[in-house]
């Protein structure tokens, strides 16, 4: 481009250039043509009797003269004014001094500087439009080309990489090409996709597996059990073991249950597909919480927006966090206490949603690892099996949201569920 | 009625047999898919209890085979696979319920008889409830020309323990089957002797409620 404008620049003084020293060159094949003619037809060709011969075109561009030299003069080229016809014009002029019978003679020839540049413009203009036309045609050329060239690309980026959620289920074909390079980029990348949908298949199985070999045998266990209880011979002291055996296998049960539920969140198995509103799931969530609530007298109010929805995400596992999270706010609630629900809506930024009760709260040490699977507060022993604050955990990054907890021993503890605002909207 | 359990876990056949044997159905089992079609072109069920975790064959696989061949019967999957995608497919295929394993045998027994009234139209006869009158359409119980007001939980209580009557029934299998299953905790067992007293409140001032026992550590029972 650089180079391209400086020719421009120095085009004016390039053609000028080129102009002049052909005009040189141009005025010295005269001289040559005059002194051959001379050598041939003698002078008198030219000067017939007169001492000096001077010649001119009609209109002054050209000019001969040929006269008496007086002193030595060199071989010159110069641009000078000379007087034609009282006429005072600039001249490009050759003076050449030549010896012939015994004289000296000055030969002049002269073209009109005015004629030399006469075309200069018009070249100029040719050269420049010959450059634009040829700049362009390289431009044009270049672009086909290059999409041409770029077209196998393209087509991978847009059927391969745009729009594509995981797990890369859709079947993926080869683009047809030639290049070398591009078939490796692609193949490379169909494979790589396959072996993701691969081993998110094979999580998906070992999950199933799993959950079927771990819950057959206890519930072969539980239908004995049952069945035991229902037998007319036990009596009351065995049927009180047997109840007992029942509430241990239970908790074996919920144990496994939960464990499985968060393998397949981390597995990505559930569909964010759902639009939901805040306020209704944790409204539902309070209801089925009723007689906790009521049993230890707890004050809820729900003052999150019910004009906010989020985008994209999964109901039922939004429900079963907000569920935890309102369960240990009871859980671990004083009598008579309180649990507020709040949110703030920070415009373009986050959306956060705090649940915040006044229970035993939770020591500063232990923070860090509340939602490390089977930990259980030290302050209150019992209920519970420690997975529901790692399930919450699970639930929140599938989401891609993020938990934070404050807490103050004795005083209550929130946590906060930080929402980005694009997955947010507004009802009107 | 006739049950046909398609169950390749044997014990877990055998248990659910004795169980749906004393409620007066009459059981038969198979193992495999194969045993399965067997019967059921030898035999007209009412009740088909199918696994998913068949050697043999996919169970959804077999539903969608022998839906037509069986028309008549009632599907209910039962399966340890804990999938989502099973359930709908299940039920998008003609399947009249799911249970995910492990299951009570009451649910089991609570379902089968909640597909039996909704197939009969819900057109249940009043039950008898040794002075009172309950009627499972209206949820309603009687007594005499009185309507005696029970929550909607109360009723759900009231109604699987007389479903269940004669049997001893612990909290726990008490609570699943009202609450279901979303926390890690037994905490809600002790919410039914809440229930139950309210029930015991509500009923007893009007006529005696000596059938709804207590089972000291274990649970309840209503004796007939």
């Amino acid at each position: 481009m650089l180079i391209v404008v400086l020719f421009v620049l120095l085009l004016p003084s390039l053609v000028g250039y080129v102009s002049f020293k052909y005009n040189d060159y141009y005025l010295s094949q005269q001289k040559k043509k005059v002194i051959s003619t001379i050598n041939k037809n003698g002078i008198d060709y030219y000067l017939q009797g007169d001492s000096a011969y001077a010649s001119y075109t009609m209109l002054k561009e050209e000019y001969i003269s040929l006269m008496p030299a007086a002193a030595a003069v060199r071989d010159t080229i110069e641009t000078s004014k000379r007087v034609v016809e009282n006429d005072t014009l600039n001249y490009r002029i050759l003076i050449h001094e030549f010896h012939y019978h015994n004289q000296n003679y000055l030969l002049e020839i002269g073209k009109t500087t005015a004629t030399i540049s006469q075309y200069n413009r018009l070249l100029q203009r040719f050269t420049l439009f010959i450059l634009i036309g040829l700049i362009v045609l390289t431009i044009l050329m270049d672009l086909i080309y290059t999409h041409i060239l770029l077209k196998p690309l393209k087509k991978i980026v847009s059927t391969k990489l745009l729009n594509r959620k995981f797990p890369f289920k859709e079947p993926l074909s080869p683009i047809k090409t030639s290049t070398l390079d591009f078939k490796f980029l692609d193949s490379s990348l169909i494979s790589l996709m396959e072996k993701i949908h691969e081993a998110f298949d094979k999580e998906r199985e070992f999950t199933s597996n799993a959950s079927h070999e771990l819950m057959t045998p206890i519930s072969i266990l539980q239908t004995h059990i049952e069945n035991l209880m229902m037998e007319d011979e036990i009596n009351e002291g065995l049927q009180e073991k047997i109840s007992s055996m029942m509430k241990t296998l239970n908790r074996l049960k919920k144990i496994v249950h939960a464990l499985l539920f968060i393998s397949r969140i981390e597995n990505e198995q559930f569909a964010k597909i759902h639009t939901v509103n805040l306020h209704e799931v944790s409204t539902e969530v309070m209801e089925e919480l009723e007689m906790r609530l009521q049993t230890k007298s707890i004050d809820f109010k729900n003052d999150i927006s019910k004009k906010v929805i989020i985008k994209n995400v999964n109901r039922d596992l939004l429900f079963q966090l907000l569920y935890n999270l309102i369960n240990n706010a009871i859980r671990y609630n004083k009598d008579n206490g309180s649990i507020h629900l709040s949110d703030k809506l920070i415009h373009g930024k986050t959306y956060t949603i705090f649940i915040k009760d006044r229970g035993i709260g939770i020591k500063a040490d232990e923070l860090p690892t509340i939602f490390n699977r089977f930990k259980k507060s030290q302050e209150f022993t019992g209920e519970g099996y420690g997975l529901g604050l790692s399930i919450v955990k699970s639930i929140v990054s599938f989401h891609g949201f993020e938990i934070k907890v404050t807490s103050d021993l004795d005083k209550g503890s929130i946590f906060s569920i930080v929402i980005p605002a694009d997955r947010v909207r507004l009802l009107p | 009625m006739k049950v046909l359990i398609i169950e390749d876990e044997r014990t877990l056949a055998r248990e659910m047999k004795i169980f749906l044997e004393k409620a007066f159905y009459l059981c038969n089992n198979a193992y495999t898919a194969g045993q399965a079609k067997q019967l059921m072109e030898q035999n007209e069920y009412d009740f088909i209890l199918l696994d998913l975790g068949l050697p043999d064959k996919d169970g959804l696989e077999l539903l969608n085979s022998t839906k037509k061949m069986c028309a008549g019967a009632s599907y209910i999957i039962l399966t340890a696979r804990g999938n989502l995608e099973d359930r709908i497919k299940g039920l998008d295929l003609g399947a009249d319920d799911y249970l995910a394993k492990p299951f009570s045998l009451l649910e089991l027994q609570s379902r089968m008889h909640a597909i039996s009234r909704r197939k009969s139209g819900n057109n249940d006869p009043v039950l008898e409830l040794a002075d009172f009158h309950i009627d499972l359409n209206k949820r309603i119980v009687r007594f005499q020309e009185n309507e005696i007001e029970l929550s909607r939980k109360e009723f759900d209580l009231l109604s699987y323990m007389l479903l269940h009557k004669n049997r001893p029934l612990t909290r726990l299998q008490l609570s699943e089957h009202i609450w279901g299953n979303f926390s890690d905790d037994d905490y809600d067992s002790n919410f039914i002797d809440v229930h139950i007293k309210n029930i015991r409140k509500k009923m007893s001032a009007y006529a005696s409620v000596e059938w709804l026992q207590t089972l000291r550590g274990i649970g309840y029972k209503i004796k007939m």
